[in-house]
Parts: C-alpha cells; structure tokens; sequence
C-alpha cells in the first residue's frame, strides 16, 4: 500500500492563508468573537474561504486557488472588505500583525472544536502563547519529487521571508528587540524547524509512516515546520509569514514566493545538500532578530552580507520569471522594501514611538487593515 | 491592683459603634458573596444582597434605618463608579455603524413601557401613576449586569449588547421621569412650561457637566500621562467629585456619570485614557451597594401587591423580548443570542427604588399608589436578575472565569 500519495497541481499556482486578529473597539484587546463574525460573513457571502481558529479571537481567510498576483490581489481585497463589513457591525476591529502587542494569553479562549481542546491539552500554556497570526503560501506542485525539490530549495530563501514579513515586534506588552517574536513561540513546538533532507517522494512517505508508527504525529498538521509538503493538496506550503498588515503585502510576499519558485524550479542553481541547512537558524534568528539588517550567510558560497542586499540580488534575478508569471509589480514592491529596509515591524515601531500607546498602535493597525485611509 | 488600675481594659458591655456594624455587615456580605459562589454556584451579587436583607432594619434590625442613612453616600459612590465604567465600556458608535442596534433599543424600551403601562391602565391605576411604573420599567440595573460582566470576566456579542442596551435604557428612564415629574408638577397646576423645563434642566445641565469633567479629565490625563495605578486614582477621585457635583446641582447623578463614561472614552482622540477596569480595589463599595440594597428590601404586606408584581414582571419581560426577538437578524444576532441578550437585561434597578423615592417626594399619594407593586418585583428581581445574567452570559460561552474558582 502507498501511504500518502501526492496529488498533482497546477505547477506554480498559489493560495493565501491569512490568520487575522479580532478585537474589541473599546480596548484594542483581542476579543472573542470569531463565531458570530463567520456567522454574519457566512449569511452575506464572501470570495474565498473563512473558517476558526485555534482561539476565539483569531479568524483565518484563505483565497482560492491563483496563477496570477493580479487576480490573487483582487479576492484578498474582496475577502478583507467582506470581514471588515460584517466586523463593522459587531462592534469588532479586524487587524494585522503577527502578534498582538499587549494581549495577555491567560485571557485567550481555546476555540471549541475537538481539535483545538486536544492541542491546548497536550501543549498548555504553549497552546494559549500560540495566540500568533501567520501568513501561508501555498504554491502548486505536479508531483512530490519537485515539491520536496522546491521545498528545500526555498530553505535557502527563508531569512528574506521572515525580513519581509515580520510584524510581531511587541509581544505582551514589551518591546522584543526582535522584529518577528511570533516565530519564537513557534520555536517552542517539539516538531517545528524544517524537515529532513528527503528528496524522493516516497522515502518522505516512509519518514512520515516511520513517525506516525512512533506515535509523535497523527497527519501532516502536526509538523510545525517552516516549509511543509500538503500532499493532499499538490502544494507546499510556506508558513513563516507574519501576517502583515495589509492585503497587498500579503499578495505582493506570495507572488514574491511564486516567482522565487519559477526561478528555483526552472534555473536549479544550486544542488540539495545537508550543507544548506548548517546556516539555516543561524540565518533564520538573524532574519527574525535584525529583519532586513540581518545577517546571511550563503551556504554555497560561505559570504556574509545584509539580508535587504540579498533580497535586492535576488529579486534581480527574477526579472524574467516576473515577466511570465504577470507579477513585476509585486516584485518591484519587494525591492523597494528592501531597499528602504522598511517592514512592517519597523513601521509598528515608529508608530509606538509617536504616541508611546500600544491601543493606539492597535487602532492605526487596524485602520491600515481596512485600506479605507 | 485595684479596679482604677485596670482602665486599660474595656468596659463591659463593650461600646460598639455604628461603623463596627458596618464593618459586621461587610465582612458577613463578603464571606457570604464567596460561598455563594463557591459552594452554591450563584452570583456573588446574591450572597451580598442576603446578608443585607438578614441584617437588615426589616428583619433581624442590627443595621438600623440610621446606618443605612450613613452609607447612603458610600452606595452613591459606588453607583457612580459601576455607571462610570459602564459608559467608558459602551461604543455609541456602534449604532451608527449597526443603526439596528438603535432601533433594537428604542424598540425593547418603548415595548417594555407599553406592555407594563397597559397592564396597570386595565388594572385602574391613573396614568400618570402607570406611566411612572412603565418609564422605571424600562431600565435595566446598570450595577448589576456590570458587576456580572467584571465577576464572570465576560466577552463577547452577547454581552457587549447586555451593556450597551442597559446604558441606553437607564438613560430613557431618568429622561423619562423627568418629564413624568413634570407631568406631576403640571396635575399640581403648577406652570405648564415646568414639564418641559425641568427634564430639559436634567439631561441638557447632566451632559453640559460631563462635557465639562470629560475635557477637564483627559487634559489631565494628556499632562500627567498613562501610567494606569495613576489614571485609576485620579477617575475614582473624579467620578467623586462629578457625584458630589451632581448632586449639588440637582442634576441626574446616573445621567451625568454615565454621560462622563462616554464622553471620556469617546472624546479621547489620541488615546490618554488607558482602557480601564475598576477591579477589586471598587469591589468593597459594590459589596456595600448590594449589601445595602438588600437592607432597605421590603418583606411585609406581600399579600396584596404579589399578583400585580408578578403581572410587572411578566409584561416588562415579554416587551423586551418581542423587540429583541424580532430585529436580532437585523441587527446581525442570532435568535439564541438575542434570547440570551434578553433574559441578561433582567435585572431591575435598584436605581429605579431611588427614583421611586424622589417621586414619592414630589407626590407622596402617587409614590404610595404604586410603590407596593414596584418594590416587591424590585425585590423579586434583585434574586433572580443576577441569576439571569449569570445565565445568559453562561449559555452564551462568554463568561471568562472557571466554573469552579
């Protein structure tokens, strides 16, 4: 019998998942409110898909399937005015951001659906600090040699992700120092970081098989891992995002992904070693610590720079790969972040700065979020 | 060593003084409050409201009608500090927003009124007796459902609703017996133009007061910062102050305090004042809040006034409900939680007994006629309206606090 066989896709299609906060008009606290918010999303309909969380005070949209950034775009912004609409009238703001700046896990309600009982009784209180929103790509893949290809292929890339993303620099109401902390509390889960340099499908099948018959995981959910196969999909599925605070970074950072993809896939130019991944967290702490300013260490070449100068490097590269895939505003956009070693982070920071209100923070989040400025 | 020498030693009987039994009553309402959450299950709120009647001048008498008088000032403070919060939790822009949400409120206060004004029209009571009934009838306890929401840590739809339409029903009721006054000061043939003037005096002279505290307070907040042990200290100092200050100026002291609440959050453009939550520190002047509310119940003459008490009751709660059922989809709930919404807006206000009293004031025959009836649901709702809070925001899944503490 074949464990797990690996749907095939559309290569290089892409699908958003975006965790987005829910919170109260009068405190800027998170709030529980996700039930009755899908309930009225669900009653006026909406593009794209809504569904529960881990907590109460999360919701998570996800988009269809797309070729196009364009196209992924435009539903990202319908799905965002149907949720603000419909948080308008239930009093509930709706905001980005990776983490909450001075929620208090203690307060947070685990959502009430088996699943999510069954993680908060085997992790506790990690369970509750997992009260963090994230942004997942997926991007398509015809069969599961190239998915795993293109998986560890993209490790090498993942410092630009989290740069790019962070927006989690405050965290139960201290200032970090890091610019994405959300990527600490995932850090915390026994089967997070990334997974095992395998290259054919199904000597990943029989890792999987191997570590169900442990009895450590029951499906691929429970891999916490910073890039991981959905086999039934036809995707993998990138997951150290923050979710920024706006619709169109998140479109702009999946077609970033998407065309990186193109590149990676088309041009190979580097081979799979176990080598790559000697610098991966001391790359991926940098990139969370420092953003942007964060140092990278190339596993090919050993040379040290800035973490915006390699994002610039490689968004060069992918001028031909942006041209056939439609997405050269997206990654103009990245360079010009890049550049600017702006983030959202950074952002939340200077936002902090001039008023010293982390309710006000939240406030100007969540006015951002609604794109009605 | 002879008996002069011993003067150290008290004397026997030992001179006790009222405050002793004022600090007798705190200790046995708080002990009380924990057991009945503990051990029974039920509202803290209920183990307060007990003692009170058990100690109380009308049954056991060892807090006398005079104490109660003292702690008059301690119950106002109190009141004043849980309408504070109350208008600082409530978003008036949500109505805007959800202009349902308004109509939803005029709607379950209007039907309340009607439903309870008919019963006592074909009861025989005068119009103006039925009119005073119904406008109190209207009111949800602003003390009771805020102190549920604190106690139970409550969050959520149904209950940010709860809060909002009792911030805006015990707003018509104090306009409306205003103009209620003045329709007795009218039958006295007294000036016509009084039966405007006076409820136009109360609300426009209760906002003018709160708008002036408001901007006074977050200048201050703005000059001497966030820091929130600081902003907690200065706003009880404030709600004091603005209580004291209402009452001066014969104003409506749950208006203008309510108005403050408001105000206060929603003219903070740039956020000085930080989300605040009164929390244990207040929590003594509710424990004497419920504590004297169950002293000053009445348990006599019961006989005759239980049927119209029950008929009060009943109408009061089918008018909310009918309004609250009807445009819960219009107003983006659904039925079970417009159901919940409804039974929490139970409570009645221990307010409405103040009320009662100042009309009695006024018109001492029209106090008496419909007093019996009224203090009796108070009494009736004072036990089961913390129950039924308790239960809505339960069944609701927003109440925050483990079942067993």
């Amino acid at each position: 019998m074949t464990a797990m066989p690996f749907k095939s896709s559309q290569p290089l299609t892409i699908g958003v998942e975006l965790e987005l906060q829910i919170l109260s008009r009068v405190d800027c606290d998170l709030t529980r409110g996700a039930r009755e918010l899908l309930a009225l999303i669900e009653r006026h309909g909406h593009p794209g898909d809504v569904k529960p969380e881990i907590t109460e005070s999360m919701i998570e949209v996800s988009t269809g399937i797309h070729e196009r950034h364009g196209a992924l775009l435009a539903e990202l912004r319908g799905i965002r005015d149907a949720v603000v609409t419909a948080a308008d009238r239930l009093n509930l703001l709706i905001a980005g951001g990776g983490a909450h700046p001075f929620q208090h896990w203690r307060e947070r309600q685990i959502f009430d659906r088996p699943r999510f009982k069954q993680i908060s009784e085997l992790y506790g209180y990690l369970a509750k600090q997992f009260t963090i929103f994230g942004q997942h790509v997926h991007i398509g893949c015809a069969e599961g040699d190239g998915a795993l290809y293109l998986l560890h292929a993209l490790s090498r890339y993942i410092p630009h992700f989290i740069a790019l993303a962070a927006s989690s620099p405050y965290f139960q109401g201290v200032d970090t120092a890091f610019d994405s902390a959300r990527l600490n509390s995932v850090f915390a889960f026994p089967l997070s970081g990334r997974a095992p340099l395998v290259e054919r499908w199904e000597g990943f099948a029989a890792y999987f098989e191997k570590m169900r018959g442990y009895g450590i995981v029951g499906s691929m959910k429970d891999f916490y891992w910073d890039i991981r196969p959905k086999p039934e999909y036809g995707t993998i599925e990138i997951r150290v995002f923050d979710t920024p605070l706006t619709v169109e970074k998140a479109a702009a950072l999946a077609a970033y992904a998407q065309t990186l993809s193109r590149y990676l896939l088309i041009e190979r130019p580097a081979a799979l070693s176990e080598d790559m991944y000697h610098v991966y967290n001391y790359n991926r702490f940098q990139a969370c610590r420092f953003g942007l300013e964060g140092n990278l260490i190339d596993p090919a070449t050993q040379t040290h720079r800035a973490i915006r100068d390699d994002v610039l490097e490689t968004a060069a590269a992918l001028a031909v790969h942006a041209r056939e895939l439609e997405s050269d505003a997206a990654i103009a956009q990245i360079e010009a972040w890049a550049r600017d070693g702006s983030n959202d982070a950074r952002w939340m920071r200077e936002c902090y700065a001039a008023n010293e209100s982390f309710e006000d923070l939240v406030w100007q989040q969540s006015r951002l979020w609604s794109g009605r400025d | 060593m002879s008996f002069e020498s011993l003067f150290f030693l008290p004397r026997w009987p030992l001179p006790f003084g009222q405050l002793l039994w004022v600090g007798v009553l705190l200790v046995a309402a708080i002990v009380a409050g924990e057991a009945a959450r503990r051990w029974l299950r039920l509202p803290r709120i209920l183990g307060y409201i007990t003692v009170g009647a058990v100690l109380g001048p009308e049954a056991s008498g060892v807090i006398t009608g005079e104490t109660l008088g003292d702690l008059h000032v301690l119950v106002e403070i109190a009141v004043g500090l849980l309408l504070f919060e109350l208008g600082q939790r409530v978003d008036l822009g949500w109505l805007r927003r959800n202009p349902w949400l308004l109509a939803t409120s005029v709607l379950e206060a209007g039907l309340a009124f009607a439903a309870v004004f008919t019963l006592l029209t074909v009861l025989g009571e005068r119009p103006v007796a039925a009119s005073a009934a119904a406008v109190l009838a209207m009111a949800t306890s602003p003390a009771v459902v805020m102190t549920m929401v604190k106690d139970l840590r409550a969050q959520g739809q149904v209950t940010e609703r709860l809060l909002l339409l009792t911030a805006l029903n015990t707003t018509y009721a104090v306009v409306g017996l205003a103009i209620i006054v003045g329709w007795v000061h009218l039958e006295h043939q007294r000036d016509p133009l009084v039966m405007l003037a006076h409820p136009a005096y109360l609300v426009g002279g209760s906002l003018a007061a709160a708008v002036v505290v408001a901007v006074a307070t977050l200048a201050l907040l703005k000059l001497l910062g966030r820091r929130p042990g600081f902003q907690f200290s200065i706003l009880v100092a404030i709600v004091l102050l603005t209580v004291a200050g209402a009452a001066a100026l014969k104003l409506s002291m749950p208006l203008t305090l309510l108005l403050l609440g408001v105000l206060a959050r929603a003219l903070d453009r740039e956020r000085h004042f930080v989300s605040l939550r009164f929390g244990e520190t207040t929590m003594l002047f509710v424990v004497i809040l419920f504590a004297a509310a169950g002293a000053s119940l009445e348990f006599s003459g019961w006989g005759a006034a239980f049927a119209t008490a029950l008929g009060f009751i009943a109408a009061r709660f089918v008018g909310k409900a009918v309004a609250i059922l009807v445009l819960a989809r219009a107003s983006a709930l659904s039925l079970r939680g417009a159901w919940l919404v409804n039974l929490g807006l139970a409570p009645m206000s221990g307010i409405a007994l103040l009320l009662l009293q100042d009309l009695a004031r006024f018109d001492p025959k029209l106090g008496g006629e419909i007093s019996a009836a009224m203090v009796l649901a108070i009494t009736i709702l004072a036990f089961l309206g913390p129950l039924a809070t308790e239960f809505a925001v339960r069944k609701a899944g927003e109440a925050g606090e483990a079942r067993h503490p």
